[in-house]
Formats: structure tokens, C-alpha cells, sequence
């Protein structure tokens, strides 16, 4: 982060400041911390909305900037997810399993404790033994550690055996759509060991903290969302300048040449690949908990697609824009399906836009991919004309 | 007057029954006499002396023996008390209207104090219910034939080995005389009288195939978990268990308790209730309450409590041991003949083995027809994708259009077969019309951007998704198959298919040569091809490159929507539909080749086999074949990026 890469980037500051601002403004007015303008759960959703910006900016760079459109990318999210919710469900399972044992004349043996335990959070998929995925689900550190590892080391390992065997352009949209499939399927398996289509439930409530009001919770999972946001986009941001920027843009641009050049392009994809992985799975890490539950419908091909589609409607190869994108359809979405929109009376017809909102959606995307190819950030260059992204 | 009449009848029927006997004097007797002789049995009949009378009535070839058997045992029969007589008889307000035995003409009416109804016991029908079968099973009625030979193979016992093989040599109908001689085959098997007319008929059952055979064996087979200090005299042992090996300690030692060889071990909730129940001081057996966390020192406190003789004593792992080694468990027969049970093992398993065989075939025809089924959800998109390079990821939705438009013609055209016949047309210009709308309202600007055509026509999709949900709801509709499609082909009782997947794979079939007629045979096919290798120069050979693009992109649109209706008649039709085989139809395509229709040919016939293959390993999960089968497919295109049958050259393209 040095003197020379922010003033070659002032778009980082803009954010940076816009972001910090959005987020004094939030604090201010939310129940907890000032005015109580703003409802606990609109808090949740704020923050879930930076969570999913966090992805969106991730899903830009390796699409907009490396121009490998992944249709995968929500499977490293909802792994994420999932590691973090092992850990939450574990603990806070204990937690209860303890306080009832300990009602007990005699205190608990360890043994006991994991029997209940695992009666408690696998009872629902008519097991009782904790499958071997959950080995390090008492550890929020391991677990941690997995929310990095599991989504990076799958990114590395799917990218290594595609980039490889030089799989681009649709058939890797293809294959990644696949991947995302498989794993969608594999966790609707009630003996996935990961509670089948019930998935894991409970995550607004933090071990530990039980007495704090979820308000209070909610605010510091924003505050979280928006650091890491921040953090990410700088991380990006850096990623995306400079020399090694130029070789990812130029990969996207032509393949071939760049290789011609001497580079290695597929270490510079791969790892571009990774990097997003993992970025996406702290994203994941960060939603779940706000979301309260987590289960495979989430990791469905269907949303992967519909992070791509953000990224277009925000604008592709400007970090910005995919953030734009995410806050706005995601935001609109939920206040359309959400009963938030009026509905239009046409005398013969109502259309009410939890029936028609998705028709719109459909239809306004089309008008993106054909009319603005820029996405809502193209708009910014008819206002700055030396706009410096490109 | 009433009892005048009674009277007279009284007079007339010992009349008549002489008469009957006089002039008869054929070896044959009269109903009633035969009853009248054994009268006391009739009216209070016993299980087991109800034999000779039974006997003496089938022997006296009477042809309404039958008739009376089942009045008998529906306690129809009674008994009039003035003369002893038995008559069928039926409550009519405050009397009985009677019916002669012998010739089954009215008797009269009675006032019901004077009959008797006789009830026989639940013992004493079933006795009459077994003679009454091979009554039945040469009865002249096919249904109750049938029904006969339901109640033997529910209930086979070894009395109806005799009639059963009796009624054989009179049966007319091939199928039933064929299901008797089976079912004679599986009683003989069971209940035979030596050993070697079991082994003799068993041996003929191994080369059946049918579920009741299998389940004869299988009882035949029956064993029972055995333990023992030794194995008794004259067992008929199956196998003898090793412990650790084939039966785990624990399962082991269950068995010994419940065989009272072994005292049964304290489950941890009764020892932590036990101590639970003796702290004293907050101690239990001289262990502080607070210490009593862990496995070992609950023991220990247990151990102290049982020295002391409050609790009954833990089984220790040394007596656990001991006993374990001083039984022999194993698996006995309950037959106890060691050669029928050989006899039954060597043709279940040649059975199984058969059946085996013939299993592999019916997956295999599975396979054939779930791959017939993705080709046909995928040759639409071999098209688009395939030979224009266009991701149409609204394909998904042309099927489900497809299909809606099946079930609207439905709604119209009441008769299936018609309907049937109209919907496939339809579909096909309706879902042509809308990919050619689409080729010229969005996708014609997108040529040369395929990332962006894929995400616009995924807006089209999850519009038009919402817009069939708006419109039909969200419940699943019915395209009902007509009557012909409705059954299956049965080859034996381990293949058979349904018509309707027979259809699809002739469907399939029609598809595959009427693309590859058009696209090798017809001037579009030729203007097609060239279009897709250089659009330029055909463009300048006078061919219409927009045109062109026009009906190809409708064309195979159009496909997708006729397989829809294929689809909906064998799947639900609901706004979901198109987007579960969107993926797997890409994955047709991909693996298949793309650019090739023999390709998605070979994709669909991987994809399908390999499915159904990995579905007979792990029958209960399908859900775990298709994860399996994804990651299969994630490999396979890693070795083979461009698929089964790839293009070579410059027909390559990129």
C-alpha cells in the first residue's frame, strides 16, 4: 500500500471513504447505537448486502479482469458458510447440551457430552455419530482455518486440472457450473454428514454470547462485512494494478498473445482463481451468520448465475461497479419480493411484483447485456470522461 | 293355518327324500343323507373329527358339495329341530325362508324358533375351507380359480399338494395351469413327503426367475441366531460366527444375555442413575461428587458401590471375554434336513445368479432409456450450441414450453391419442417461433460476445420461468399419456419396460436421423454448414448468413419444445423443469462433442449409462450417482477437453 499505488488508484479512496461514511451513517441511525431508524433486521440485510458485494467484487476480477467467467463461484461462498456454521452450531450445541447435563447430580463425562451433542444437530437426519467432517468443529480457530483452506485448496485443485488442460472460454463456465452441481447435490444427501437439505440453522446466535441482543450482534457483523469489504477491495484493487494487472487484463483480452509473450498465463489464472476462492469464502463466512441458516439450496447452480448476472448489470472490469451491481439488484430484489414495491392495479390485472419482479429482472438484464455492456458504472463515464479504469 | 302348512311341509320332504333315494339307487347318495348320517358332526362339528365327514361328503360326489361347504362355513346352514333336517336358510323379518340342499328350490318359510343355526368354529372353517379349495381350483369360474390359488400361496400348507395336483390335469388355461404346476413345485419343495421328492422338486425351481420362487427358497432357508456352550446334536448349522469377524462383540454379547448365558451389561445411564442415587455426603463410594466426570472414575465409584452390594456388580471386560470364548454362535436352519437345505442354497443361487444376469440387462435398458432421454432434452441444444456457438441457457424453458403446450392441448382435445398428435406438431412451431424471436430480438447482436449471450439468455430464462409460474401456477400439471402408452413390455419377471420409455427411445431414434437427413442431406443442412465454418464466404457465395441463422436457431428450438412434450408425459410438467436438464444438457454436449450430432449421441449414452451404472451400486441414493457422475464428467473433460468424438481440422474452428 504504497504512496504510489493509492495515488495511481484514487477510486480505492473514493470507496474507502464512501464505505467508511455508509458505515458511520448506519451506526448512527440503527437501534443500538443512536437514532433506531433503522430496524435490526434491516441492519442483517444491509450487512448480508456488503457480504455479497464482497463476492461480487471477487466474482469482477476474475471475470471482468481475468475473463474466466466462473459459474461456480457460490460454491466457495456457501463452503464458507458451511465451515463457519459447523463451528457455530457445535459450540453453541454444547453450550446447551452442558447447561442441561450439568442440571444433573453428577457432572458430565466428555463422552456424554458428545453423544448428546451429536444427537442434538444430526438427530434431524436420523444419525447420531459425528461424521468425520465435523473433526475440527469444536476449534473456531480450525475452523477458521477451513473457511480459507477448504474453498482454496478446491479452487486450486479444480483450477490446476481445467487452466491445465487449457479448458476456457464456455466450456469452463460449463465445467464450473458442474462443479457447483455436484456439490449442491452431495449436500442435499441427508448422509452428507452436513444435515442433508435441513442444512445448518441457528448461526444468528453467537457461542458465548447469548446475552448480547441480537441488535447489538447485528451491528458488529456489519461493521465486520463493511472492514472486510474494504479490505478486499484494496486487496483487489492491488491485484488489479500495476504490472501484474496488466498481464491478468491481458489474458482476458488475448490469451494466446500473452503466452507468446513468455508468461505463464496459467499460474496468473490460477492463482487469480484461488485468490477469488478464498475471498469468496470469507464472504460466505460473514453472511451465513447474519442469514441465521445456511443449506445446499444455496449453493445451487442458479446462484452463481445470478452473482455473473450483478457483475454485468454493475459492470464488468471496474471494481466498483461490481459492487454497485450487487447493492442494487440485491437490494432491489429483496424490496420487490419482499412486498416492499406498490402494486399496479390495470383494472383488468394487478401485477404484484413478488409474481413479476423476477419477469422484470429477466427482461432488464437482457436490456443490459444489449444496450449498456458498461453495466450501471458505464454511466459514471459519461460524467468522468478521464475515467481511469478500463 | 302357518302351522298346518309347516306341517305338510315336514310330511312332504321325508318324501321326497325317500324318493329320491328309491329312485335313485345309483352308488351315489343324497346330500342330506350323507349329513343325516353324520347329523350330530354336522350340527356340532370338532376340528379334528370333522375329517371323516368331510371325507364322506367329497366321496359321495354330490355336485353341490361345494355350495354346502361354503354355506357351512359362512354359518348359512341350519338345522330345523322338529325333524333334524338341515336346510340353507335366510332371516326374512320373524322368520327363516329356507332352501332345499339337494335341489336348491324354496322350502318354505318357518318361524325362526324352530331352526338352529349351526356355527361352526374358526378351527372347523378353516378345515372346510381347505376341502373347499380343490373345489375351487377346478372350478368352472377363472376367478375363482384364481382366488384359490391366491389362498394356497398365501397360506400353502402340506394338505393341498393332493387337489392342487390333481386340478392340474383338467386345467384349460395355459397361465393358470402353468401358475399351478409352479405352485405345486414350491409345496412339494417345502412340504414333501421324503427328502428326495423335496430335493427333486427343488431342483426344479432353480430355473425359475419369479419373486415367489425366490421367497420359497428363501424360507426354505431360514435361519435363526443361534448361541450354545456347544452345538447341539442334529443342528442343521448354516455357519458358525466368528466373533470380531462376522458379528461384532457387543451384537455378540447381546446374545448372550438374551440367551441367559451371561448377565447383561449395566448401560451408562443406569450406572449414572445408580450413583445418582447413593451420594452420601456428597460422595459416592468414597469418590467426591465433583471427580465424577470421566468414564474412569465413574467406574471406579461403581465398582466401589457394587463391593459394597448396593448396586449389582459391572460386567467387566474379563467377563465379557470369558463368556464371548466359552460360546460358539451361529446361524442354524429350521429345516433340519442338511440335504434339502444344500439342495435349496445350490439353486437359490443359480436363481439369483440368473436373475443377476437379467438384471444387468434391465439397467442396461434403463441406461438406454435415460439416455434417450437427455439426447432428446440435448440434440435441440447440439444445434444451437453445437453447431452455431451459441449458449442458449433459456433451452431449459423452450422444453417446459414444450411440455405446457401438451398439457394446453390437453385442455382442448379431450382424446390423448389426438392431442398427443396435435401437441407435437404445436410445440414445435411454438417454441420454433420463439427461438426465432429470440435469434432475431437478442441474439443476432450478441454473435462473437458467447459469455454475454449466455448471461442474456439467462435473463429470457428465469423470465420466462416466472412467466409460465405466473401463468399455470405452481403446482405440477398433468400430460396424460394415452391408454397405449400406459404398461409395460414384460420379458420376464426381472425385464420390463414401460411403453412410454420405449417411445421416447423410438422418439429419440426419429430425431437423431431426421437431423442428421437435414444436416447432411438437405441444401439448408449444406447452407447451415457452411455458415458455421465461414460465414463470410458463404455469405459471398449467396447465401443468406442472417436467414440461415434464423432457422437453425429455430430449428433446434423447436426440437427442445417436442422434447418437451416427451418429457412432460413421462416427468411432471411444473416451470422447474427445463432447468434440471438444462446442466446435464450442456454436460451432453460438452463431453459428447461439441459441433457433432453423433457426439451428443455418445455424451447422452455415457451420461445415461454411466447414471444407471452407478445408481445399481448404491440403488437407494440417487442423488449420490448424479454427484458421482458430475465429477466423473469434471474429469473426463479434463483428459478430453473436446469431448468423445472431437472435430478435427479446420472444421475445428478457434
Amino acid at each position: 500500500m504504497t504512496q504510489g499505488f493509492l495515488s495511481k488508484n484514487p477510486s480505492v479512496l473514493w470507496f474507502l471513504a464512501a464505505l467508511g461514511l455508509f458505515t458511520l451513517c448506519v451506526t448512527v441511525l440503527s437501534e443500538t447505537a443512536g437514532v433506531g431508524l433503522l430496524s435490526t433486521s434491516f441492519i442483517k440485510t444491509l450487512g448480508k448486502t456488503l457480504c455479497l458485494c464482497l463476492i461480487a467484487v471477487a466474482m469482477d476480477v476474475v471475470w471482468g479482469y481475468c475473463g474466466i467467467l466462473s459459474l461456480g463461484h457460490f460454491a466457495f461462498f456457501g463452503i464458507g458458510g458451511y465451515a463457519i456454521g459447523m463451528w457455530l452450531m457445535y459450540a453453541r450445541t454444547e453450550i446447551i447440551v452442558i447447561r442441561s447435563l450439568n442440571s444433573a447430580a453428577i457432572p458430565p463425562t466428555p463422552e456424554e457430552i458428545t453423544d448428546a451433542v451429536g444427537q442434538q444437530i444430526f438427530g434431524v437426519v436420523g444419525a447420531t455419530d459425528f461424521p468425520w467432517l465435523w473433526a475440527f468443529s469444536d476449534s473456531l480457530f480450525l475452523q477458521l482455518l477451513m473457511v480459507v483452506l477448504v474453498p482454496g485448496l478446491l479452487a486450486l485443485a479444480f483450477g490446476w486440472l481445467a487452466f491445465r488442460s487449457r479448458v476456457t472460454g464456455v466450456y469452463l463456465s460449463i465445467l464450473t457450473q458442474a462443479m457447483t452441481l455436484a456439490l449442491s447435490l452431495y449436500l442435499f444427501q441427508n448422509d452428507s454428514g452436513l444435515r442433508g437439505n435441513n442444512g445448518l440453522s441457528g448461526l444468528q446466535n453467537i457461542p458465548g454470547f447469548e446475552k448480547t441482543p441480537q441488535a447489538v450482534i447485528s451491528l458488529w457483523f456489519f461493521w465486520a462485512s463493511a472492514l472486510a469489504l474494504g479490505l478486499g477491495y484494496v486487496l483487489f484493487a492491488w491485484v488489479v494494478s500495476g504490472k501484474m494487472g496488466s498481464v491478468i487484463r491481458g489474458i482476458r483480452d488475448n490469451e494466446s498473445r500473452v503466452r507468446f509473450l513468455g508468461y505463464h498465463v496459467e499460474t496468473y489464472k490460477l492463482f487469480v482463481f484461488t485468490l477469488t476462492a478464498i475471498v469468496s469464502g470469507i464472504a460466505g463466512a460473514l453472511y451465513y451468520p447474519q442469514a441465521g441458516i445456511i443449506n445446499p439450496a444455496e449453493v445451487a447452480p442458479i446462484a452463481s448465475i445470478y452473482l455473473a448476472v450483478w457483475v454485468a448489470i454493475g459492470g464488468r472490469g471496474r471494481l466498483y461497479g461490481a459492487i454497485l451491481g450487487a447493492a442494487v439488484v440485491s437490494l432491489l430484489s429483496s424490496w420487490f419480493t419482499g412486498g416492499g414495491a406498490p402494486n399496479i392495479p390495470l383494472g383488468f390485472y394487478t401485477i404484484q411484483w413478488t409474481d413479476w419482479w423476477l419477469v422484470l429482472l429477466g427482461f432488464s438484464f437482457v436490456a443490459v447485456t444489449l444496450f449498456f455492456p458498461k453495466g450501471i458504472g458505464g454511466l459514471f463515464d459519461l460524467v468522468v470522461r478521464k475515467g481511469d479504469q478500463k | 293355518m302357518l302351522r298346518a302348512l309347516i306341517i305338510a311341509l315336514a310330511l312332504c320332504l321325508p318324501v321326497s327324500v325317500a324318493h329320491a333315494q328309491s329312485t335313485g339307487q345309483s352308488p351315489t347318495e343324497d346330500l342330506q343323507t350323507v349329513l343325516q348320517r353324520h347329523a350330530d358332526e354336522v350340527a356340532n362339528p370338532g376340528r379334528r373329527s370333522v375329517g371323516d365327514l368331510i371325507a364322506d361328503l367329497v366321496g359321495s360326489g354330490q355336485p353341490n358339495v361345494a355350495t354346502f361347504l361354503e354355506r357351512w362355513q359362512d354359518k348359512g346352514v341350519y338345522q330345523r329341530s322338529t325333524d333334524g333336517l338341515f336346510f340353507y336358510a335366510k332371516r326374512q323379518g320373524d322368520e327363516y325362508a329356507l332352501t332345499n340342499m339337494t335341489t336348491g328350490e324354496p322350502a318354505g318359510s318357518v318361524p325362526t324358533d324352530i331352526m338352529t343355526e349351526i356355527r361352526p368354529n374358526g378351527g372347523v372353517r378353516r378345515v372346510i375351507g381347505a376341502a373347499l379349495v380343490q373345489f375351487q381350483l377346478s372350478d368352472p369360474d377363472r376367478a375363482r380359480r384364481v382366488a384359490a390359488l391366491d389362498a394356497i400361496s398365501r397360506s400353502p400348507d402340506a394338505d393341498q399338494i393332493e387337489p392342487l395336483r390333481d386340478s392340474i390335469e383338467g386345467e384349460g388355461d395355459p397361465v393358470l395351469r402353468l401358475r399351478k404346476e409352479r405352485l405345486a413345485g414350491h409345496l412339494r419343495a417345502r412340504f414333501g413327503k421324503s427328502t428326495d421328492d423335496r430335493i427333486g422338486a427343488i431342483n426344479e425351481l432353480s430355473s425359475a426367475l419369479d419373486v415367489e420362487t425366490r421367497s420359497v427358497l428363501n424360507l426354505i432357508l431360514t435361519t435363526t441366531s443361534e448361541v450354545a456352550a456347544s452345538v447341539p446334536e442334529g443342528t442343521n448349522v448354516a455357519r458358525i460366527l466368528g466373533v470380531g469377524t462376522d458379528i461384532s462383540e457387543a451384537e455378540a454379547y447381546a446374545r448372550l444375555v438374551s440367551a441367559n448365558l451371561a448377565p447383561a451389561p449395566i448401560p451408562r445411564d443406569a450406572i449414572k442413575a445408580a450413583l445418582t442415587a447413593n451420594i452420601t455426603d456428597g460422595r459416592v463410594g468414597g469418590i467426591p461428587v465433583g471427580q465424577l466426570g470421566s468414564e474412569a472414575s465413574r467406574t471406579a465409584a461403581y465398582d466401589a458401590l457394587a463391593a459394597a452390594g448396593t448396586v449389582p456388580p459391572s460386567v467387566t471386560a474379563e467377563i465379557r471375554r470369558a463368556a464371548l470364548a466359552s460360546n460358539i454362535f451361529y446361524d442354524a436352519y429350521t429345516e433340519k434336513d442338511a440335504a434339502v437345505t444344500d439342495a435349496a442354497r445350490a439353486a437359490l443361487d443359480e436363481v439369483e445368479a440368473r436373475v443377476a444376469r437379467y438384471q444387468i440387462i434391465d439397467i442396461s435398458m434403463d441406461a438406454l432409456s435415460l439416455a434417450s432421454i437427455y439426447f432428446l432434452a440435448a440434440i435441440g441444444l447440439a444445434i444451437t450450441f453445437g453447431v452455431m456457438g451459441v449458449i442458449n441457457m433459456a433451452h431449459g424453458e423452450f422444453i417446459m414450453m414444450g411440455a405446457y403446450t401438451g398439457y394446453v392441448v390437453q385442455l382442448f382435445i379431450p382424446d390423448y391419442t389426438i392431442s398427443l398428435l396435435v401437441a407435437l406438431p404445436l410445440a414445435f412451431a411454438v417454441t420454433f417461433g420463439a427461438g426465432v424471436a429470440m435469434e432475431r430480438l437478442v441474439i443476432r447482436h450478441l454473435y462473437h460476445r458467447p459469455l454475454e449471450t449466455l448471461l442474456a439468455t439467462f435473463g429470457i430464462s428465469i423470465a420466462l420461468q416466472q412467466l409460465a409460474k405466473n401463468i399455470f401456477g405452481t403446482q405440477a400439471r398433468p400430460l396424460t399419456s394415452p391408454g397405449w402408452l400406459d404398461g409395460a413390455w414384460v420379458i420376464n419377471d426381472v425385464v420390463q419396460i414401460a411403453n412410454i420409455r420405449i417411445a421416447i427411445f423410438v422418439l429419440a431414434l426419429i430425431f437423431l436421423g431426421l437431423i442428421l437427413f437435414v444436416l447432411k442431406r438437405t441444401r439448408l443442412g449444406l447452407e447451415v454448414r457452411s455458415v458455421t465454418q465461414n460465414p463470410g464466404m458463404a455469405a459471398s457465395m449467396g447465401i443468406n448468413p442472417d436467414r440461415i441463422n434464423m432457422l437453425t436457431f429455430g430449428l433446434g428450438s423447436g426440437i427442445a419444445g417436442i422434447a418437451g412434450v416427451a418429457i412432460g408425459l413421462y416427468a411432471k410438467v411444473t416451470s422447474e423443469m427445463g432447468s434440471d436438464y438444462i446442466v446435464q444438457s450442456f454436460m451432453t454436449v460438452v463431453v459428447g462433442g461439441v459441433g457433432n450430432v453423433w457426439g451428443t449421441l455418445a455424451g447422452a449414452s455415457l451420461i445415461g449409462g454411466l447414471q444407471k451404472g452407478i445408481e445399481f451400486f448404491n440403488p437407494s441414493n440417487t442423488l449420490a450417482a448424479q454427484t458421482y457422475m458430475i465429477l466423473f464428467i469434471i474429469l473426463f473433460i479434463q483428459f478430453r477437453p473436446k469431448g468423445i468424438v472431437a472435430l478435427k481440422g479446420r472444421a475445428a474452428g478457434d
